[in-house]
């Protein structure tokens, strides 16, 4: 179930395809917001899903609530995509959008939905398009994302995921840090993919450095 | 003698894809820096006639490198070379300064057609 850890390399890479990546997917969210929107990637990791709660806990914080949006994706790469925000973050987007006070169940689920479907598009879209550009892979790297849906709301985030239920077996794992008019939040990008599309990611990392 | 270029990224890859697509015959000696201090330090000692700046960085990013030139006589031509690819990212970057905005991932043609409209090569 170990996977090997990325290497410095790898992990260098993979951080700079996806901050590649995320700069299209700001550009896409402040056409949404109207608003200038900032987003990098601080921290990646991948995990095993078993160990996945008390991960999620440690980075969202223990008795934090967090509400969250999934979407699946196939083609290149198979598995599960899902957003997690926390309350600030929640808070934050709903100020922007322009809804006064509460924002509503409806609101909020408007929100968290083209949210999710921004990043992680753009996060897993964007890393195929490069790797389509720089390297020699052939054959379809194309990706297909399912309608994005609401996962859970105002949950503890070691909650989230129950590990017995997820049919995945590894996560990558993306802390996003958006700034958005001088506030700063930061989601979490949870991709759940079979070990097999951890190592197809670590080989077209590979294929990605060894090109320059 | 070779002019002396500096490439400022936090990500060693960045800073490789970028060396990889600056032309190859140009005449050039290469310094790197991975955050603002770094890069603040090469341009004083002289190891930046031209350089390539990223934003997003830890510890000191690109505007407040650009900010912190502007206070020096900024005898350097800043290429901003950034992954966010907003209109905001580059005006901004162009009020501080800097000649020129390429987007990420970097191409040596359009890298190629800056450096010339510049005439540094």
């Amino acid at each position: 179930m170990n996977l090997a850890a990325l290497t410095n390399d790898q992990h260098d890479a993979l951080q700079e395809l996806t901050n590649i990546a995320m700069g299209q997917a700001g550009a896409s969210l402040a056409t949404l917001l109207d608003e200038f929107v900032d987003l990098s990637v601080p921290r990646i990791r991948i995990v095993a899903v078993i160990d996945l709660p008390p991960v999620l806990a440690e980075l969202v914080g223990k008795n934090n609530l967090v509400s969250a949006a999934r979407q699946s994706f196939q083609g290149y790469l198979r598995g599960e995509a899902i957003i997690i925000f926390g309350e600030p973050g929640c808070q934050a987007l709903a100020d922007l959008m322009g809804f006064e006070g509460e924002l509503g169940e409806h609101g909020e689920t408007e929100l968290l939905l083209d949210v999710a479907n921004v990043l992680s598009g753009a996060c897993l879209g964007g890393m195929m398009e490069q790797i389509r550009k720089f390297t020699e892979t052939t054959g379809s790297t194309e990706l297909g994302f399912s309608m994005p849906s609401i996962m859970a709301r105002q949950v503890m985030a070691a909650q989230l995921i129950d590990p017995g239920k997820v049919r995945w077996s590894h996560a990558l794992l993306l802390e996003v840090n958006f700034t958005i008019q001088n506030r700063n939040f930061i989601a979490h990008l949870t991709m759940l993919m079979p070990e097999d599309g951890i190592e197809k990611i670590r080989g077209i990392i590979d294929e990605f450095i060894a090109a320059f | 003698m070779s002019l002396p270029i500096l490439v400022v990224d936090d990500s060693a890859m960045a800073r490789k894809m970028l060396i990889k697509s600056l032309p190859p015959d140009w005449d050039v000696d290469i310094s790197q820096a991975a955050n603002g201090i770094e890069a603040i330090a090469a341009y004083r000692a002289g190891k930046a006639a031209v350089m390539f700046l990223d934003l997003t960085m830890p510890d000191m990013d690109g505007f407040q490198v650009l900010e912190a030139l502007r206070q020096e006589e900024l005898n350097s031509m800043v290429i901003v070379v950034s992954a966010d690819i907003q209109t905001v990212a580059q005006e901004r970057v162009m009020s501080l300064g800097a000649i020129a905005f390429v987007k990420k991932p970097v191409s040596a043609d359009v890298l190629n057609a800056v450096l010339k409209q510049y005439g540094v090569i």
